[in-house]
């Protein structure tokens, strides 16, 4: 790649850009209108919101004001003075008296509550003021063995399908509530008791956030927000008009005839509509933080309440800026991407309500007050981020510290996808010259048939990956209703059959039998399997277990289990009963998942995914998918490096015979471990050369001395060296040297 | 091979008119170029079918044929915008399939796809594609400079492109395709929309340019253009090149005295008949 021309191209599109009016508007005058006006708006809003008055029919209250031993509850046209808190003279609800009996009251203004005529209505029945007196009488003569009497009911009705009664409802509660301290307090007084009575201790609160900690909180939710959606929107609008925009103008003909490479005008651009992205995200950022502290400053003064809250801190600062730079390099591999599909601007403008609705949740859902970071969530592009950030600026460095490198990981991988689909996009002629032509789903699925190649496309190794998600997902669900009564091993065999078969195997066949038309090419099945290959691939499943186990009780180490899924997961090992027959565990946890899985990772979704990105990035992407099949987390986290050297192996040898042995070797050597537990372990308690083959691990568990580790390593990769050498004549010099890289 | 160089020799300064313009090394070379693409209704279409001929240099080449004739695929095939379905297209020696940037490092293209920049006056647009063909410097600004001068675009050197009428736009493209010299001119119907005066003077510099030594493959289906200005012509229909010659060699071939008759005979022929004939003399075979 020429950096000169990367350069070249991304500063006339930033030259561009900034000489468009239109550009210019969205990404800087806009935001700098947007706030205070939001601002305005909201404050004219809540204006309304507390002028607002509920209307509240009170039925059967003249019996409470005929009597004076009880505290007033109503006075004029609304409720007491001091029953409902708020300024004096704020009053929020209209009291509207209603002659006759509660009964009929209440049966006759149910209509006008559903229609919204009125928003509360209050029955007190015949006989309330009497029955509190009763009781008042009973508490001041203190009679001993008196039967206190039913205590009376007054009825409140309110419609819970309208906002207004039920805000009134809350307030006509509060002010009941009130009314009903008051009663007891004077019924208390008349029989000669304390008031401390009723409140035999009072708390006292004390909040310890220093208002520092308090307002990091409240940032820690708004800016992280704020920053990735207008990143997305400060990277969609350029991206239209430097691809779609281009193209309707027909000036990205011209560029494309140019010298510069397809990949140096991506990147130029790219760099572009980051630029902008960063810039629009960070300008949005300023204007949301001076509007929160003037809104919240004069709210305060308003409720006579704390004053306005302290700016974010440098370093919370400094943490968003660093992550908006992959955040903007993946929405604007992303726009570019979609944007250059698109013939006119109008229609890029199309694609941009999917990308912001897939993105949306992924910025919204971990701002919601509940969700923490753990290791699930942050492995979930954007969203992980989102998580990181809330947490740092937070300032709970301590507990983001070990979801840093996931987190990292997962983002850099989606952005280096992302530029990887933008680049492929722009060498495609059938996107840079697309024409309109009408689609006709029953053509297109023939034509799909028509066109499909001898192995899978990258397409149909995505397909094969989307129904296995689905077929996953869809399982989930329904076998608990096949579940019987009291399971046992047949629904064990039945789960495991249904989970590998169906969910995993079909697919794989589907595709290779539909989508392609050599389905043995596809699945790397063409050749008889070379013994040699198959050989090496036992003894490096052999040499790598020490490792793979070591690594995968790390990650449950650092990353525990939730008692949810321990409690699922020795729910299904219960099943198995005491001592199930060795054989068949090792035909249904070994054997079976080796055969399904590798025909569908390594068969056809490795065919597909290297076509497009390489063997180096077909191995990394199908092992993180192959990961991701398995459902509980730290078992995928644990399975996608074993998927990586699986992927050498099917790269090296061209054949899934090898990959199935030792996908089945590798796991009848997890299986061998755990059931041999407890020889295993007097063994190596006895005998002194045991002892440097297997250590304790941890409570109960047996592994394996690290010197044998670093053994299984050395020899692995020493194997991995001999695997294909001979089989094809010569190593496959040229996949290794761009598996190296 | 000649690579482009920056000490820009002028379009049409010290070649001369070419005596006789024999053919000779030649410098474009498609042969058997065939391209089909998957369409949803019609099923594949072969846009461009078994397309072979070669340009020297000092040769002026016209693709003659109506619209939809594959003329266009043709062209977007040489300036490596689209790879070939089947068979080869070199440029100076280079192959467009694989090696797409030093073709277009050998070539300058002027065609209706290909726009100026609204937002860009015509000297900044002139520069980055310089720039873009590794032009940096006094080599590049002398370059400009002449080029502006003999275009006679001095007073455009500030416009932005989104004032500029249609001529302008072409002048201003013309010398973007010519800033780094390149020894093939690949021209695709280059004087649509052009009113007659900046038709001509486009023509003008096509003419100049073939004097002055380049390859120009010309494509057009006004009649009039390829009279005054190809040595040969290929006449395109239904992607297949019917037949190739000298426009007087054409319509000997044929008993036709008017070019133009011979052009529609050709075009609305069944391309079978004429297909043995379509093979030009010295033109490489697959």
């Amino acid at each position: 790649m020429n950096l000169g021309n990367v350069n070249l191209i991304w500063r006339r599109e930033m030259r561009d850009q900034l000489r468009d009016r239109r550009t210019l508007f969205v990404i800087v005058v806009l935001p700098l209108l947007m706030y205070p006006l939001l601002g305005g708006v909201f404050f004219q809003l809540s204006q309304f919101r507390q002028q607002q008055r509920g209307l509240v029919v009170v039925a059967g209250g003249e019996q409470l004001e005929a009597t004076t031993e009880l505290p007033p509850l109503l006075e004029g046209d609304g409720f007491a003075l001091g029953l409902l808190s708020g300024p004096p003279g704020s009053g929020k609800l209209t009291v509207q008296r209603a002659p006759g009996a509660a009964e009929e009251v209440v049966a006759e203004q149910r209509e006008a509550l559903a229609a919204g005529q009125t928003d509360v209505v209050v029955g007190f029945p015949a006989g309330f003021a009497e029955k509190l007196a009763e009781v008042r009488r009973l508490i001041a003569e203190a009679e001993v063995g008196a039967v206190a009497p039913e205590p009376p009911k007054p009825i409140v009705l309110f419609n819970s399908g309208r906002e207004r009664s039920q805000l009134a409802y809350a307030r006509v509660q509060d002010a009941l509530r009130a009314w009903q301290r008051q009663v007891v307090r004077s019924n208390l007084a008349a029989g000669n008791v304390p008031v401390s009575a009723t409140k035999p201790f009072d708390v006292e609160q004390l909040d310890v956030a220093a208002p520092k900690s308090r307002d990091a909180l409240f940032w820690s939710k708004l800016l992280p927000l704020i920053t990735f959606v207008w990143a997305l929107t400060g990277a969609f609008y350029p991206a239209i008009d430097l691809c779609a925009g281009e193209k309707e103008r027909g000036t990205l003909e011209t560029l494309l005839a140019s010298p510069a490479r397809r990949g140096e005008i991506v990147i130029g651009k790219l760099l572009t509509v980051m630029s902008f992205s960063i810039f629009t995200a960070c300008l949005n950022m300023v204007g949301a933080a001076v509007m929160m502290q003037l809104l919240v400053g004069s709210l305060g003064k308003a409720t006579g309440g704390a004053a306005a809250i302290s700016l974010p801190a440098f370093g919370s600062l400094a943490c968003l800026l660093l992550a908006l730079v992959p955040v903007a390099a993946l929405f604007g591999a992303l726009s570019l991407a979609l944007a250059s599909y698109a013939r006119s601007s109008k229609e890029g403008q199309y694609y941009f309500m999917p990308l912001l609705l897939a993105a949306m949740p992924l910025t919204v859902l971990p701002t919601l007050p509940g969700i923490e970071l753990t290791l699930g969530n942050s492995l979930v592009p954007v969203m992980g981020l989102v998580l990181l950030l809330r947490t740092l600026i937070g300032g709970d460095a301590t507990a983001a510290l070990p979801y840093v490198a996931p987190v990292i990981a997962v983002t850099l991988v989606c952005c280096w996808l992302a530029v990887r689909w933008a680049v492929s996009q722009f060498n495609q002629e059938s996107v840079l010259f697309r024409e309109g032509d009408r689609f006709d789903l029953r053509r297109w699925l023939a034509s799909l048939r028509e066109h499909r190649d001898a192995t899978p496309s990258p397409a149909a190794a995505m397909v094969c990956v989307a129904l296995i998600f689905l077929a996953q997902y869809a399982t989930r669900f329904v076998l608990p209703y096949f579940a019987p009564a009291d399971p046992g091993q047949g629904f064990l065999v039945a789960t495991i059959l249904v989970s590998q078969l169906a969910c995993i195997l079909a697919p794989a066949l589907f595709v290779a039998f539909v989508l392609t038309t050599d389905w043995r090419r596809s699945v790397l099945l063409s050749r008889p399997p070379g013994w040699r290959d198959v050989g090496i691939a036992v003894a490096l499943a052999a040499a790598v277990h020490p490792i793979g186990q070591r690594l995968a009780h790390w990650i449950r180490e650092s990353y525990p289990l939730s008692e949810e899924v321990t409690a699922q997961l020795e729910g299904m090992a219960s099943l198995a009963g005491e001592s199930p027959p060795l054989w068949a565990v090792l035909l249904l946890f070994a054997a079976l998942p080796a055969v399904c899985e590798e025909l569908a990772f390594r068969g056809v979704v490795l065919t597909g995914l290297r076509k497009t990105l390489g063997p180096g990035g077909g191995v990394l992407v199908t092992a993180v998918l192959f990961g991701a099949t398995h459902t509980v987390l730290q078992q995928s986290l644990a399975a996608a490096p074993i998927g990586v050297v699986i992927g050498l192996i099917a790269i090296r040898t061209n054949s899934l015979w090898p990959c199935i042995a030792f996908h089945a070797t590798y796991n009848a050597l997890h299986l061998g471990l755990a059931y041999a537990q407890e020889p295993l372990a007097e063994l190596a308690g006895s005998s002194e050369w045991a002892r440097w083959v297997f250590t304790e691990i941890g409570p109960e568990q047996l592994g394996y001395a690290a010197p044998i580790g670093i053994l299984g390593g050395v020899a692995a990769a020493g194997l991995i060296w001999q695997l294909g050498r001979r089989s094809c004549g010569s190593p496959h010099a040229e996949s290794s040297l761009s598996l190296a890289i | 091979m000649t690579e482009p160089t920056g000490d820009a020799p002028p379009i049409a300064e010290e070649l001369g008119p070419t005596p006789g313009r024999a053919p000779r090394r030649p410098v474009v070379e498609v042969v058997g170029v065939t391209k089909t693409y998957p369409d949803l209704i019609q099923g594949d279409v072969t846009a461009v079918d078994g397309v072979s001929f070669s340009v020297a240099a000092g040769e002026a080449f016209g693709l003659l044929g109506p619209n939809g004739a594959g003329k266009t695929t043709v062209l977007r095939i040489l300036t490596t915008l689209l790879k070939p379905t089947a068979g080869v297209a070199l440029v100076n020696g280079f192959d467009c399939s694989r090696q797409p940037e030093l073709v277009r490092n050998q070539i300058g293209f002027i065609s209706v796809g290909t726009a100026v920049y609204d937002r860009m006056t015509a000297w900044e647009f002139v520069e980055y594609f310089g720039r873009l063909h590794g032009l940096r410097g006094d080599t590049l600004h002398e370059r400009m400079e002449w080029l502006f001068e003999k275009l006679r675009m001095q007073d455009l050197r500030d416009t932005l492109g989104a004032k500029m009428s249609t001529g302008m736009k072409q002048k201003t493209s013309i010398a973007r395709a010519l800033v780094h010299d390149p020894p093939v001119i690949i021209f695709d119907e280059a004087t649509n929309g052009l009113d007659a005066f900046a038709a001509r003077a486009s023509l003008n510099v096509v003419s100049e340019l073939r004097d002055a030594g380049k390859c120009i493959v010309f494509s057009t289906h006004i009649m009039s253009e390829v009279e005054r200005l190809c040595d040969r012509i290929a006449v395109m229909a239904r992607g297949r090149i019917v037949d190739v010659g000298a426009p007087d060699e054409l319509c000997a071939r044929h008993d036709e005295t008017d070019i133009e008759e011979l052009f529609f005979r050709l075009a609305t022929e069944e391309p079978v008949a004429q297909a043995a004939a379509a093979q030009p003399e010295g033109a490489a075979r697959p």
